[in-house]
């Protein structure tokens, strides 16, 4: 071991206070924003893997094309005949549809435009399983449910959607209609999904009758044991030749629940992805801060360098006595850096929060700040390995010397 | 005086040329990385801007209130909008033409390739020119559409440039539209815009016969064209009361909007904005790490020339002398590796515009890095190396003469 030259970096670290912890503060807030990033991105990914898990692999998505939001463009639809077709098919469990519409909730003197959906009563366990939502408060809609209606979480508190919470047995007027409420469901941790209203089919198509027989999109389930892909490939073809369409030019496609959390999952890593490389710069700076700080101790310890090597130190000892300091300058930077990037991280994941993005929260596993102390400490020895060759390149001779 | 401390700085600076490069480098990455992003989001946000110029600038929109995110103009609204709220508008004091819109998705089929978007239709009568003026429509092949234009569309530009049907579709080549056929009668010019390069463009009565029964409800958007653009604000009240009596709403419940197009546009400015900003924070942090290495380097520099300073003050020089010739140095260095950075960003907006725009093929994505915002940066830079300098130039002006003339290295 090279205890005592350790030491003797340690010693040097110290002696120049100021400087050590100006550089040290330098790694420390690149280090910062990259662990809050990294921590946030990781949290987002892991949420969405859950997802996937509770979901089951075997959810299908079945969706009409079309240009707008999923439901809301009327003139692409599956039909109830449709779903029938699909039900049929070798390796489905069941299929149920779901209508998405719009609508004006009014409760006293407010009122709020969100997304209504339209749930068949009947499959009420299949589409909670598929969306792994259930009902925590009052009950699920039921057969005959005509003016009852179930709301979305955000509907039971102060100032989000109303400025009183809404509560259970209450009455609220939707698109002109006087409802009770009968239920809500827990929360989701987003806004636009916590602020749905569910109704019954047949109320949804009472008060929408252009969408009747028109859903948005439909739910399948696969038996247990049967491949999704392939049976997703499977309902292509079959509906695409009921509905006497062309390949390549189907109106609606079928898609895992796996590749769509997939899908959003990508979008997601390159957001992250975009703001690390930019939060890196910052990083590549501080190696700068970190290379001039131990050109400085070179130069100062001129001196130094030629007694030591003229008592017999070898160029590699002096080299390795400059890189380790610059890489302890890293490694406490990097330390430090973790420290407050976790609370930055912390701090955000409650604002977040507070604001109805409760499914955006950070997770902090112990390979993230190992990873994150072990890059600073490589960006800092890295950075000291120029200065650390001049040191020991010097000719004794000249060294001691220099003035 | 002045040039004297500018000068003894800089030969300093230049002195230990090393350390100063490698402080000035650290300055401007970091003024390189947020010149370069402020210069391409101005012009992205200008892109992005420009896709939602749904209708022209001096025009107000009426729209039913909905879901906006549920897509394009009209689609998510709970009580559309009717026909019969036409003659009321137009009798607005200061109203010339109110001009109903109607969007229709469908699909389009060229070369055995399906595409789905959307379709705009376009009004007949005197009507015709003024949206035609509004959105300056313009054709590159054919011609814009006429009266009695039955099953002929005008495309958009995209539908000629790219190879989405797998091959350019051209004026007078035949399309089929959610199953009709239709001909291609014109082709317009490249607006920069997803919606207006992607549209399929219809006469009113063509959409409205063959997709919708005839009926003249459910209109989209509502264009309002104004007399005096200057009494903008004054009829949109008016139209705003003349609405709320049509729709029998009381005011404050209004189950519809009238938005002139600053207010559009400003809306979506601020929520790109803070997108920006939130780019713009992490950036600046290498800036931040930049200002400590300009710290650091100072405080050796104070430390390296202790003895100087002592004779410099043993001669006369006052404590605000040596302040002010530290202070001089360390501002200097954080300007000119802000104007080096300045250059380096300019490079990096304007590479990056040219590689979106050969990328998208979005002619609106221009980087845009003006006198303010290079002016900016270098003041910017000044003052962060100016307050970097400002401890260390303090603990050099405070020195004891007798102190630091015996300070040894």
């Amino acid at each position: 071991m090279r205890a005592d030259e350790m030491r003797y970096s340690l010693q040097n670290l110290v002696h120049r206070k100021t400087r050590s912890f100006l550089t040290v503060l330098s790694i420390l807030i690149g280090v910062m924003a990259i662990y809050a990033l990294i921590s946030f991105g990781l949290g987002i990914n892991n949420y969405v893997n859950t997802l996937a898990d509770e979901a089951g692999a075997s959810m299908l998505f079945l969706m009409s094309k079309g240009a707008a939001a999923p439901g809301m463009d009327t003139n692409f639809y599956v039909t109830g005949a449709d779903l029938d077709f699909v039900e049929r098919i070798n390796g489905v469990s069941q299929a149920t549809g779901m209508y998405m519409g719009v609508g004006e909730i009014v409760s006293g003197k407010e009122k709020a435009y969100n997304f209504i959906a339209g749930l068949d009563p009947d499959s009420i366990d299949f589409i909670d399983r598929a969306m792994t939502v259930k009902v925590d408060k009052g009950r699920n809609l039921e057969d005959g449910d005509m003016n009852n209606v179930v709301l979305g979480y955000n509907y039971l508190l102060d100032d989000k959607i109303f400025k009183r919470g809404l509560r259970l047995g209450e009455r609220v007027e939707i698109n002109g209609e006087p409802f009770s409420i009968v239920g809500f469901y827990e929360e989701v941790g987003n806004p636009q999904d916590d602020g749905n209203v569910y109704l019954s089919f047949d109320m949804f198509e009472s008060m929408f009758p252009d969408k009747a027989d028109k859903f948005g999109y439909a739910l399948i389930e696969a038996d247990k044991g049967t491949d999704p892909e392939g049976l997703a490939k499977t309902i292509e073809d079959k509906l695409r030749k009921r509905r006497g369409e062309d390949v390549g030019k189907e109106s609606f496609y079928v898609q895992t629940y796996a590749d769509l959390l997939e899908t959003f999952g990508t979008v997601i890593d390159v957001i992250v992805g975009m703001l690390i490389l930019i939060a890196l710069i910052s990083v590549v700076v501080a190696s700068v801060n970190i290379m001039n700080t131990m050109y400085t101790a070179v130069l100062e310890r001129t001196k130094e360098i030629g007694i030591m090597k003229a008592i017999g130190a070898r160029n590699e000892d002096i080299l390795f006595i400059f890189i380790f300091e610059a890489g302890v300058l890293g490694m406490i930077g990097g330390v430090l850096g973790v420290l407050s990037g976790y609370l930055v991280s912390s701090a955000a994941g409650a604002i977040a929060a507070a604001v109805g993005y409760s499914a955006l929260q950070p997770i902090f596993p112990w390979y993230l700040s190992a990873g994150c102390i072990l890059f600073a400490f490589v960006v800092g020895a890295g950075s000291g390995v120029l200065p650390a060759m001049q040191a020991s390149r010097q000719q004794p001779v000249d060294a001691l010397r220099y003035e | 005086m002045l040039k004297d401390y500018l000068l003894m700085s800089l030969a300093n600076i230049t002195r230990r040329r090393l350390r100063s490069w490698l402080t000035m480098l650290g300055i401007f990455i970091g003024i390189a990385a947020v010149v370069g992003l402020i210069g391409l989001g101005e012009g992205l946000r200008t892109a992005i801007s420009a896709q939602f110029g749904f209708l022209g600038t001096d025009v107000l929109s009426v729209r039913a209130q909905g879901l906006d995110f549920a897509g394009p103009p009209g689609i998510g609204v709970v009580e559309p909008l009717t026909e019969d709220l036409i003659k009321p508008i137009e009798g607005v004091n200061g109203v010339e033409a109110v001009i109903p819109r109607y969007v229709e998705s469908g699909t389009l089929e060229f070369n055995d390739v399906q595409g789905i978007g959307y379709a705009m239709s376009m009004p007949g009568g005197k009507n015709r020119k003024l949206v035609e003026t509004m959105i300056n429509m313009k054709v590159v092949q054919g011609r814009l559409l006429k009266e009695g234009d039955t099953y002929l569309v005008l495309l958009g530009n995209n539908f000629l440039s790219s190879d989405a049907f797998g091959k350019p579709i051209n004026a007078g080549d035949r399309v089929l539209i959610s199953g009709r056929p239709f001909e291609v009668v014109g082709i317009m010019e490249k607006k920069g815009s997803f919606l207006f390069d992607n549209i399929v463009v219809m006469e009113e009565d063509v959409m409205l016969d063959l997709f919708r029964n005839g009926s003249r409800d459910d209109i989209n958007i509502l264009g309002v064209k104004v007399q005096d653009v200057s009494r903008m604000d004054r009829v949109k009240e008016d139209i705003e009361k003349v609405l709320r009596k049509e729709r029998s709403v009381k005011k404050g419940e209004e189950d519809f909007t009238v938005e002139s197009p600053q207010n559009a546009i400003e809306s979506l400015n601020s929520t790109l904005f803070a997108i920006q900003l939130f780019v713009y924070i992490i950036a600046s942090i290498s800036l931040v790490v930049g200002g400590i290495g300009i710290t650091n380097t100072m405080y050796t520099a104070v430390l390296e020339r202790t003895r100087e300073i002592g004779i410099m003050k043993a001669i006369g020089a006052k404590n605000s002398v040596i302040f002010s010739l530290f202070a001089i140095e360390s501002g200097l260095m954080g300007m000119v590796g802000g104007l080096i950075g300045i250059l380096l960003g300019m490079l990096l907006a304007y590479g990056g515009a040219a590689a979106g725009r050969a990328a998208f093929g979005f002619d609106l994505i221009q980087a845009n890095v003006s006198p303010m915002l290079i002016l900016g940066a270098l003041i910017f830079s000044f003052v962060i190396g100016l307050s970097a300098g400002i401890v260390p130039a303090l603990q050099a002006s405070r020195m004891q003469p007798v102190d630091a003339l015996r300070f040894v290295k």
